[in-house]
């Protein structure tokens, strides 16, 4: 692989919809193994000579300026709680049941596998996208079977909304199907903030592999520049 | 005499028999590998030849919402239609299929010929609820497969850990 010089702050002024596309053109290069040269290699190149598996973001976003209730039914403060720390968020809801279970499942097992000081450094943040059903008590119950130590926030979905947005995620109001039943908007990809400056600097998509998260931990845990 | 024609008529029927049974044998022949060119020819108009494997539910994280994942793979030449699932033990089965960011419903799922169908984690998926009694790890909840060609297959889905993948322990 040629080496050159990152440049990720020429892709600042990107939007979010051209960060997500470029993470998954990374990861469709990666897919079919490069085959070493030229053109199409800058997102790949950033990501290659990064420690971490997951997607590097050009991108990085602040930390939501995000007030919502946590699953003690106490206000919760995203961005004075986790100030310093190592944070992960993902946008979701308990009654989707294959990609969130599946995401934070996978975090979970990940998680685990940490010593005890390392886990300690890192808060695993569940934003609630249908707070309509996704009590305090529900959210607890919930993230009882992957973290007794994550976090469950909910609240204000127009908060929630304005929070995924300016992180390039898209949360749609929830939508009443025929059956009665409702069908919520999840996130795409995980995001993790590193404690040294509180900016998003990986991107994990739904569909990672566990693995991915077993080897970037430590890192992000330690606070390992991306 | 007439005892002797019965007796043959007996054998003769246990020789039309003995000859379903080898072309039972032939035909299974065929689906492996086959032996010779014309075999394989005439395989490929044969009728779907469906069977379900792989097949888990992850233990949902809390309440009733539950995933089923399966494969249905298809050794015969023709393909065919996952058209229904339901439970005698949950009271609603539906086919979805995960986007990037929501789900939406499908009506039915093409199962192709020499192919399969993949219900998986972050793809199409059974969607469970409504179980008559909370799920457990280690339980099996029946599935009623019907497909349009093949008509229906039951099969006996166990529950797993929740991030539980086929292929490991």
């Amino acid at each position: 692989m040629p080496r050159t010089a990152r440049t990720p702050r020429s892709a600042r002024t990107a939007g979010a919809v051209a960060v997500a596309l470029a993470a998954a053109l990374a990861l469709t290069a990666c897919g079919s193994d490069g085959g070493g040269s030229a053109s199409p290699a800058k997102v790949v190149q950033q990501k290659s000579d990064s420690p971490y598996e997951g997607t590097v973001l050009g991108k990085h976003f602040d930390k939501p300026d995000l007030q919502l209730t946590d699953t003690s039914g106490q206000p919760y403060d995203l961005r004075q709680k986790t100030n310093g720390r190592t944070t992960l968020l993902f946008f979701g809801y308990t009654s989707c049941p294959d990609v969130c279970p599946t995401t934070m499942g996978d975090i979970g097992v990940a998680m685990k596998k940490l010593s005890p000081e390392e886990r300690q450094k890192v808060d695993v943040v569940f934003v609630s996208t249908d707070p309509q059903r996704d009590t305090p008590q529900v959210l607890r119950t919930w993230l009882d079977s992957m973290g007794s130590d994550f976090i469950g926030l909910t609240g204000d979905l127009g908060k929630v909304k304005a929070a995924a947005k300016a992180l390039g995620i898209l949360i749609e109001d929830p939508v009443v199907n025929g059956d009665g039943t409702v069908t919520s908007t999840h996130g795409a990809q995980v995001l993790a903030f590193l404690p040294s400056d509180d900016k998003a600097h990986l991107l994990y998509l739904s569909g990672t592999d566990v693995k991915t998260f077993e080897h970037d931990l430590p890192l992000l845990a330690k606070g390992v520049a991306a | 005499m007439k005892g002797s024609l019965g007796f043959r008529r007996t054998a003769l029927a246990g020789a039309a028999l003995a000859t379903a049974l080898g072309g039972g044998a032939f035909l299974v022949a065929c689906g492996t590998g086959g032996q010779d060119g014309a075999a394989a020819a005439t395989a490929s108009g044969t009728p779907a030849r469906l069977s379900v494997a792989d097949s888990y539910i992850p233990l949902p994280p809390a309440g009733g919402m539950a995933a089923g994942y399966l494969t249905v793979r298809n050794d015969g030449g023709q393909g065919d239609e996952l058209v229904k699932v339901s439970s005698p033990g949950a009271s609603s089965v539906t086919m979805h299929r995960s986007t990037a960011s929501t789900m939406e419903q499908v009506e039915k799922l093409d199962v192709p010929a020499h192919g399969a169908l993949q219900l998986a984690r972050g793809g199409t998926h059974l969607m469970i609820m409504g179980w008559q009694k909370a799920p457990a790890l280690g339980d099996e909840l029946e599935l009623d497969l019907t497909f349009a060609r093949t008509g229906t297959i039951s099969v006996k889905v166990p529950v797993k850990e929740l991030t539980y993948r086929p292929g490991q322990q």
